[in-house]
């Protein structure tokens, strides 16, 4: 198993646990559990979207989604975003927890603050080096497509 | 209905969410145990059309106003605006936890000078727009109300002082005070159906016409002086924000669509200004522009009209041109317009 990694974005240092595979186009962790895939975001996701105020889900457990289909949508202090899902698969059940008070992600984003399980292919997820290197490679983009937005659009 | 008093209005929020009946009841039992306030309560706000008793008697009110709402202060205030019931901006000092939180890490969040038309016949009163989702609680609201009431007091006072001969004039005030006729609680609550309709932020709209060429469905016309105008309200498509994306300024709101920048959030504050990190999460997202086309198309085909893309009322915006140095042709053409001919 490899060692945690430090993602530092700028000042703040990103935790990303070394047990966990990443699916780093949507900035999720993934976790084998009871035989399924639990997915929920990473310290970098949650760093810039900061305090989690709303969560909603547009599909249901047991639902069938393809890779990057559109399952959800969040608002954070920061930002809003459409969530999508990081693996074909049948969605299992989503944390029902966060449904009452979606701030446990920003409390605990690697345990209870998960997001949702679903059946699927992990194979094609990162181990935490790869996804750390993905994240040096884009940090420039990032940072730019942050500002870009502030700047000129919503 | 004094002028020395000040006039407080609970707009009710859309629907029975009892959390959110619940936090309006608190309030108005709170407000009723202030002096000094004219306390009455209607429908959502944004709902009320020309006819609606609780649209007549906010037209009624002519001094200083409180306006609790479940909006952005700065689309109650437009809305409000837009329907003749004028006044200026009102800052209240309410913020939410969490953008207190933000406070010492706010360098960017510089608020820009006005660059917008502004509004027209703005009488000399305030009206302050408080919104209902910041706090679960009625207290916050009720020391905002005191506070609001000991400022509009002052500005009274103030007033009163720069006035030659004083006494007089205050009996000239409450001689002048009209009282209205009382409004009925029942018809000021009848439930009014939900609408749908752009409200434009004059203190950022530009006049630049951009929306009244995107949208085809006959929603914006200009006024007697040729200021744009949300002419045809119920014209308007029920869900559709395009032409909110094709505004270069964001002067044009929907309180009610999802995305606080549209909704009306405060821009150019960077807790209030959320951006969209879509694209980081794995989404294929479409520029503004597009997207606006897309649910432009979608209306028109509902409406049994062909799609038309983008090429009607496409903005023609040049912003990222470089300003190069003038040669002769410009400097000949420049002097052409100064000739007005």
């Amino acid at each position: 198993m490899p060692d945690a990694v430090t993602f530092m974005m700028g000042k703040f240092a990103a935790e990303m646990p070394g047990d966990l595979l990443y699916a780093a186009q949507n900035h999720m962790w993934c976790r084998a559990v009871d035989g399924h895939l639990r997915f929920g975001f990473t310290a970098y996701a949650v760093r810039l979207m900061q305090d989690v105020y709303f969560l909603d889900w547009v599909v249901s457990a047991g639902d069938t989604v393809a890779q990057l289909r559109q399952i959800g949508h969040i608002e954070t202090s920061k930002a809003v975003a459409d969530l999508f899902a990081p693996v074909a698969g049948t969605i299992v059940a989503f944390n029902q927890e966060l449904l009452q008070d979606p701030s446990t992600i920003n409390v605990d984003k690697y345990g209870k603050g998960w997001l949702f399980d679903m059946g699927g292919d992990s194979r094609a997820l990162l181990d935490v080096n790869r996804y750390h290197q993905y994240l040096a490679d884009n940090w420039d983009k990032t940072q730019r497509l942050i500002k870009g937005k502030i700047n000129t659009d919503d | 209905m004094s002028r020395n008093r000040l006039t407080v209005v609970l707009s009710q929020a859309q629907g029975k969410n009892p959390a959110k009946r619940a936090l309006e009841e608190s309030i108005a039992a709170a407000l009723i145990m202030e002096q000094g306030l004219d306390v009455s309560v209607v429908p959502y706000l944004y709902d009320l059309d020309a006819n609606h008793t609780g649209r007549l008697f906010l037209e009624s009110v002519q001094g200083d106003m409180v306006i609790l709402g479940w909006m952005y202060p700065r689309a109650a205030f437009w809305l409000l605006d837009r329907d003749g019931i004028k006044g200026h901006y009102g800052e209240n000092e309410l913020k939410p936890p969490a953008a207190l939180d933000d406070d010492d890490d706010d360098e960017e969040g510089e608020p820009e000078p006005p660059k917008g038309i502004g509004s027209v016949d703005v009488p000399d009163r305030r009206i302050y727009c408080l919104d209902l989702r910041d706090f679960n609680g009625h207290e916050p609201y009720i020391e905002e109300v005191r506070r609001i009431a000991a400022e509009c007091r002052e500005r009274r006072e103030e007033r009163q002082r720069e006035m030659a001969s004083p006494a007089i004039l205050q009996v000239g005030i409450v001689a002048r005070a009209e009282e209205p006729a009382p409004f009925a609680p029942e018809t000021l609550l009848q439930q009014p159906g939900r609408r749908w309709y752009p409200v434009i932020d004059y203190s950022r709209c530009t006049n630049c016409m951009e929306c009244i060429d995107f949208c085809l469905f006959g929603v914006y016309g200009v006024d007697n002086i040729d200021r744009i105008l949300v002419e045809n309200q119920d014209n308007c498509k029920r869900g559709c924000p395009a032409c909110s994306r094709v505004c270069p300024e964001h002067a044009i709101m929907f309180p009610d669509y999802k995305t606080p920048a549209i909704a009306g959030a405060p821009v150019g504050n960077i807790t209030g200004l959320k951006i969209d990190l879509t694209k980081l999460f794995g989404g294929d997202v479409k520029d503004a522009l597009q997207q606006a086309v897309v649910e432009r198309d979608r209306e028109l085909v509902n409406d049994g009209r062909s799609a038309v893309g983008l090429t009607v009322g496409i903005p023609k915006r040049q912003t990222d041109k470089p300003h190069g140095p003038k040669d002769e042709l410009d400097k000949l053409v420049d002097s052409l317009d100064a000739l007005d001919i």
